[in-house]
């Protein structure tokens, strides 16, 4: 495998744990978020920032998954007090307001972006090979592809659909809807700020850009392309909108034009997305 | 200081009411967000800066720049929001997201990257005095240009016939058909509407900052969108106060704590309002 490829995976695997975290919010609990890229920058700000001042890799990771769901919560405590219309504009408004801090702050390196990122440490040894990296990020987004499963199948799981499909009936059940949905932004947002960590020790440096409104609606397009809700639906949609760029890169001015179109195109025909109600333990016969 | 920032807000915030006019509109009626509104925005300015470039008719130009605000909306409306009435609340959002993509890079290409300077200059001399706070000619003509659309916009929606039928698709689409209102009429009425102010307010802006690129709908349109929602979406008295609200917030904030979080403060004021009232100022409890 050359060297591009594997760089290409890596990225398709690291917005595979985003796209998944993000599918947390919007396909399980039904709710709207136009400020994710948020929660990635601030996991990979946190992490490089830790590292960089003299944490270890395993504890930087973790710390910056928990950090970041702990300013999840803070988000959703005033979100979620707002619907659907209303939360697309708080979750954009907070994106946005988070990116202009990156570009502001003295520590995160103004616009500039955050240089000399330690590479990933394990067992005292840095890890610079990219198959040793790629081997790392799948490990981790099959850990949560697990969780995430489990966590569907779970009573949680259940009680997000639930608010998902009425949240008046929901309530009525007994569950208690603001917990719940705060709990899928917590939950949401660990994943985030894990990706954002493994993002910024497999780059190095980072800059305000990669984590603006862009970035945020791009996820939300791998989440709806792949199909709302669908876990493998998120993972082939993040593969689909990294790979995307990468295969229009001939195309160079019409790069953007091509990717515009593509969306309107793949909403207007196929609405439910690529994975739609299909789902791929169903497509090799093991039944529901 | 502070009664000079509050006419700056005012005429920056009455430009963004007329943007969010555009979306209170389009959302009360078909239920989405149109995500493209800062693009039609960017064309009407471009529409405008180009004809006059080429004629030198200052009112050929303008009409030209509604022209194409007007045609932008209504193709967006045939080609990406028609045929996804129904689905999913996401699938238009994203749709409409594409096309604000498409039609931004498309303007790159056609119109190229750099900022191009108004053809026409306007002079800023007749300054009047209104206390200690002093209003240029110009910033006079944009307040009073948006302020008359607002009003022209209001009798229309309350007095004529398209305007009522627009009312009455609003409250119920289904009832509205069987009453004999021509349903994709009013869609496509709301859209020419919404896309005709929105080119309006794109040409004021070209004028004021003096500067139009393919990238100028961007923001505009994000905090035209926030107030919407700050006034409370679908409520048109609603879009015109959000509109004033951001304005004033978004330039006080940047002429007494940061000027490098000015995009911030619009946002920020959203969100403290949605705390307060969690459907906007005007905002009714459906």
């Amino acid at each position: 495998m050359s060297v591009y490829f594997l760089h290409v995976l890596i990225l398709v695997a690291i917005y595979g744990i985003l796209a998944l975290s993000l599918n947390i919010i919007v396909g399980f609990a039904g709710l709207v978020s136009l400020g994710h890229a948020a929660f990635f920058g601030i996991g990979a700000y946190l992490s490089g920032l830790l590292m960089i001042s003299g944490l270890g890799f395993i504890e930087a990771f973790i710390l910056s998954g928990v950090i970041t769901a702990i300013l999840g919560l803070f988000l959703a405590l005033p979100a979620l007090r707002v619907k659907d219309d209303y939360l697309a504009i708080v979750t954009l408004g907070f994106g946005i307001i988070v990116t202009l801090v990156f570009m502001n702050l003295d520590v995160t390196g103004g616009p500039d972006g955050l240089v000399g990122i330690p590479p990933v440490m394990l067992l005292g040894k840095p890890l610079y090979s990219k198959p040793g990296f790629l081997a790392l990020t799948v490990g981790i987004l099959s850990i949560m592809i697990a969780t995430v499963y489990t966590l569907k199948q779970s009573m949680i799981g259940r009680a997000w659909a639930a608010i998902r499909d009425n949240d008046v009936t929901a309530m009525f059940m007994g569950i208690n809807i603001y917990t719940y949905k705060a709990l899928a932004f917590i939950t949401s947002s660990f994943w985030a700020g894990l990706a954002g960590s493994l993002y910024a020790h497999y780059t190095a440096y980072i800059n305000p850009h990669t984590f603006s409104m862009h970035t945020s609606i791009k996820v939300l397009a791998m989440v709806v392309l792949g199909g709302i809700g669908s876990i493998t639906g998120s993972l082939l949609g993040a593969a689909l909108l990294v790979l995307l760029p990468e295969v229009l890169r001939p195309l160079a001015d019409y790069q953007d034009i091509f990717y515009g179109a593509l969306l309107v195109l793949l909403m207007v025909f196929r609405p439910q997305g690529i994975m739609g109600r299909v789902k791929i333990t169903e497509m090799f016969g093991r039944g529901r | 200081m502070f009664l000079q920032q509050l006419v700056n807000g005012l005429v920056v915030g009455s430009v963004y009411a007329l943007v969010a006019l555009g979306y209170t509109m389009i959302y009360g009626i078909l239920g989405i967000i149109n995500f493209a509104q800062g693009e039609i925005y960017m064309y009407g300015a471009f529409g405008a800066v180009l004809t006059l470039a080429a004629t030198g008719n200052l009112g050929l130009a303008v009409l030209a720049g509604i022209g194409s605000a007007c045609i932008v909306g209504v193709l967006l409306e045939r080609i990406a929001f028609r045929p996804l009435r129904g689905t999913h609340p996401l699938i238009p959002l994203i749709s409409a997201i594409g096309a604000s993509i498409f039609l931004s890079s498309l303007a790159r290409l056609l119109f190229g990257p750099d900022d191009r300077s108004f053809p026409l200059e306007f002079h800023p001399a007749s300054h009047s005095i209104l206390g200690a706070a002093q209003i240029t000619g110009l910033q006079l003509v944009i307040m009073c240009v948006s302020v008359g659309l607002m009003v022209i916009l209001t009798l229309f929606v309350n007095l004529t016939k398209h305007g009522k039928a627009i009312l009455a698709v609003a409250m119920d689409s289904d009832a509205a058909k069987l009453s004999g209102i021509n349903v994709n009429r009013s869609y496509v009425i709301t859209f020419l509407l919404g896309s005709a102010l929105s080119g309006v307010a794109g040409i004021l802006m070209a004028v004021y900052y003096n500067a139009t690129s393919f990238s100028m709908g961007t923001l505009p349109g994000l905090k035209a969108f926030s107030a919407a929602i700050l006034g409370g979406v679908g409520s048109i008295p609603g879009a015109i106060i959000g509109g004033l609200v951001l304005g004033v917030a978004e330039n006080l904030g940047a002429a007494y704590i940061s000027s490098n979080f000015k995009d911030a403060f619009a946002f920020i004021a959203l969100v403290l309002v949605l705390i307060i009232r969690p459907r906007g100022i005007m905002g009714s409890r459906r």
